[in-house]
């Protein structure tokens, strides 16, 4: 009796173990190196919108640039991405997801680094159903793509 | 016999006694060594632990060390920025004048770097981080007026004085938050949790100081002037939309025609756009002879029906045409399509798709910024994205009249002059929403082609572009 309560012990215990070193080493392998703008561009939308429509990738991207030609955002794409808690992607990490190569985000960064913006100069986008603030609710929506509101 | 019976049984007795004993002393011992594990596997997890709560402590010690420089450079760039704005007001030549905008230019811009890697919730300090751009592009713009011979006017002198105001109360208020964080009541973690999640709102526990400090830039004047952070940046009206209104089954139509006639199977309005620059109507179109993936997207104004971009987005197969034939073909498109006298520029190609810059011409005059770029499918020459903001926001009448210098009196004023190869009327746009009329004049150096830009009436160098010649297409530099 005490030998079954005992391996089950055991393989918690373990369980735990494997989880936690697994969390930890997911989080050094990715290291920050040097990536262009296209790359860092596509791993912000990959982060934010891979799951959205090709039009909400190339939106998100759009909003990015936006912000940088914005006096009140950091002027460069660097600095607009990894602003704190601009951004959930980069706060949880999900900006360092790797791209999964039949995705389009690296085509959807490019055009908006093109000049394709479907959101016509917004600086700001949300997802209506998850959104927690109050504050984002008093801005007028522009566009609605996906599952995101663009505003400006 | 008998006794041999006896000791017999005494001898089995013993040993199952034996035997039970060494079974308990057994099982006794697998309990131990259970025990024993059980105490091991608590031992390792306990000092993993210990690391783990060791690396964290170490990382947030680096963190905040990130922070509290951030914080601490900001103050001083702060410091700077009060200073030379002052000292701005007080110089005598337009050299000195030159010198220290240079300064306030390089200090607020380093200003609002470090400002922005602070863990402060989006749009706490919006005001300021906006105060501290619009300071370095006026100032920028600034020097240039003064070594392009214009001196600092009083109206402009006035300006300086009001900034000058702000940021004597930004540094006050960065002096008090600094003395918050030097006897720990202020601390980046916590400003940090309440700053992670997007958007959120404003928390009760983030310090007063913020957004006292920001409270104080509400009243900050609107400053127009040439740069691209300046206000009016944020407010152009689209020239280039003509036409009336049109209803959304009239732009139905005129996508369909847009398109070409039986490429679409189906047509649904997304969403309106009311952006309030170009007001759009918003489809996504199913290409008819196209798998699963043949989705596309468009744009198309509510006033005047203009086709505001359009994006299709496939595989792209083997390339079977160049890309001197894919500018061919986005030319004619263009001109089956009501723009009839467009012009290839830059050009880029990826993943089998050539991206193509086409600017207006009249009267040998190229507007540059009446701009429509065009995505050609190098497997069929298929169109595969349009977008034509640039054209929509800047197409207009010009009025230029006849240029006050000859192309051979610009010509002088280009130092390389010997280098020119080609030449011509340009109208180019400026980065804060003005045109200028140019002299274009290309040359090579180095191998390198360059492009500059006299002006056409002031003989002034408007602009020097080096461009850059790759496999994968032309840009400028």
């Amino acid at each position: 009796m005490s030998n079954i309560n005992f391996k089950k012990l055991l393989i918690m215990i373990l369980t735990v173990i494997a989880v936690s070193l697994s969390a930890v080493f997911s989080q050094i392998s990715f290291g920050a190196g040097q990536v262009s703008d296209v790359q860092l561009l596509a791993r912000a939308i990959n982060g934010e919108a891979r799951g959205e429509p090709y039009e909400g990738q190339v939106a998100v991207g759009a909003v990015i640039l936006n912000r940088v030609k914005n006096p009140s955002f950091p002027n460069t794409i660097a600095g607009v991405i990894y602003q704190p808690g601009a951004f959930t992607a980069v706060s949880d990490g999900q900006i360092n997801v790797p791209i999964d190569p039949k995705s389009t985000v690296v085509k959807a960064a490019q055009d908006a680094l093109n000049g394709w913006d479907p959101t016509y100069g917004c600086i700001y986008y949300w997802n209506p159903a998850t959104a927690t603030s109050k504050w984002i609710w008093s801005r007028k929506v522009v566009v609605k793509i996906g599952k995101h509101n663009f505003a400006k | 016999m008998e006794e041999n019976r006896i000791s017999e049984e005494i001898f089995t007795a013993e040993r199952r006694k034996y035997e039970k004993t060494r079974e308990e002393l057994e099982r006794s011992r697998a309990k131990n060594r259970g025990k024993n594990l059980i105490i091991a596997v608590l031992l390792a997890t306990t000092i993993f632990g210990a690391y783990q709560y060791n690396t964290a402590m170490k990382l947030r010690q680096q963190l905040n060390n990130a922070y509290n420089k951030a914080f601490y450079e900001l103050v001083d760039y702060i410091k700077n920025v009060e200073v030379m704005l002052l000292k701005a007001r007080m110089t005598s030549s337009p050299e000195m004048t030159a010198v220290v905008l240079s300064d306030v230019w390089r200090e607020s811009f380093c200003a609002a770097s470090n400002l922005t890697q602070l863990p402060i919730s989006m749009g706490v300090l919006s005001n300021t981080e906006k105060f501290l751009t619009q300071v370095a592009d006026l100032s920028k713009s600034m020097v240039k007026q003064v070594t392009y011979g214009k001196n600092i006017n009083e109206e402009q002198m006035k300006t300086l004085e009001n900034l000058h105001k702000l940021s004597v109360n930004l540094e006050k208020g960065l002096l008090e938050m600094q003395q918050d964080l030097n006897n720990g009541n202020l601390k980046w973690e916590n400003v940090a949790k309440e700053g992670q999640e997007e958007m959120k709102e404003v928390s009760e526990d983030m310090p007063k100081t913020f957004g006292n400090i920001n409270e104080q830039f509400e009243e900050m004047p609107t400053l127009i002037y040439d740069g691209p952070y300046s206000e009016h940046m944020q407010n152009r009206k689209a020239l280039g939309l003509t036409g009336d209104k049109v209803t959304e089954n009239q732009a139905i139509e005129k996508l369909q025609k847009f398109l070409g006639d039986g490429k679409v199977k189906a047509i649904t309005k997304l969403a309106d756009n009311n952006n309030g620059i170009i007001d759009t109507y918003n489809f996504k179109m199913e290409l008819a002879n196209k798998d699963k993936d043949g989705v596309a997207e468009a744009d198309v104004s509510v006033k005047g029906g203009h086709v505001v971009w359009y994006l299709y987005n496939r595989e792209v197969g083997e390339k079977t045409i160049d890309v001197k034939k894919a500018m061919e073909l986005g030319r004619k498109f263009l001109a089956d399509h009501g723009y009839p006298n467009m012009k290839e520029s830059y050009y880029m190609q990826n993943d089998g798709i050539a991206t193509i810059n086409y600017a207006y011409t009249e009267d040998g005059i190229t507007y540059y910024p009446d701009l429509i770029k065009v995505k050609v499918a190098l497997d069929n020459g298929e169109i595969v994205g349009f977008e034509a903001n640039g054209y929509l926001m800047n197409h207009t009448e010009r009025d230029y009249g006849p240029p006050k210098l000859t192309e051979d009196e610009a010509r002088e004023k280009v130092i390389r002059g010997e280098k020119i190869k080609s030449s011509g009327l340009a109208v180019i746009p400026t980065n804060y929403g003005t045109e200028i009329l140019c002299y274009e004049f290309t040359g090579k150096v180095d191998d390198k082609d360059f492009l500059v830009y006299i002006n056409a009436n002031t003989g002034a160098e408007e602009d020097v572009l080096i461009i850059i010649n790759s496999e994968d297409g032309i840009l400028t530099m």
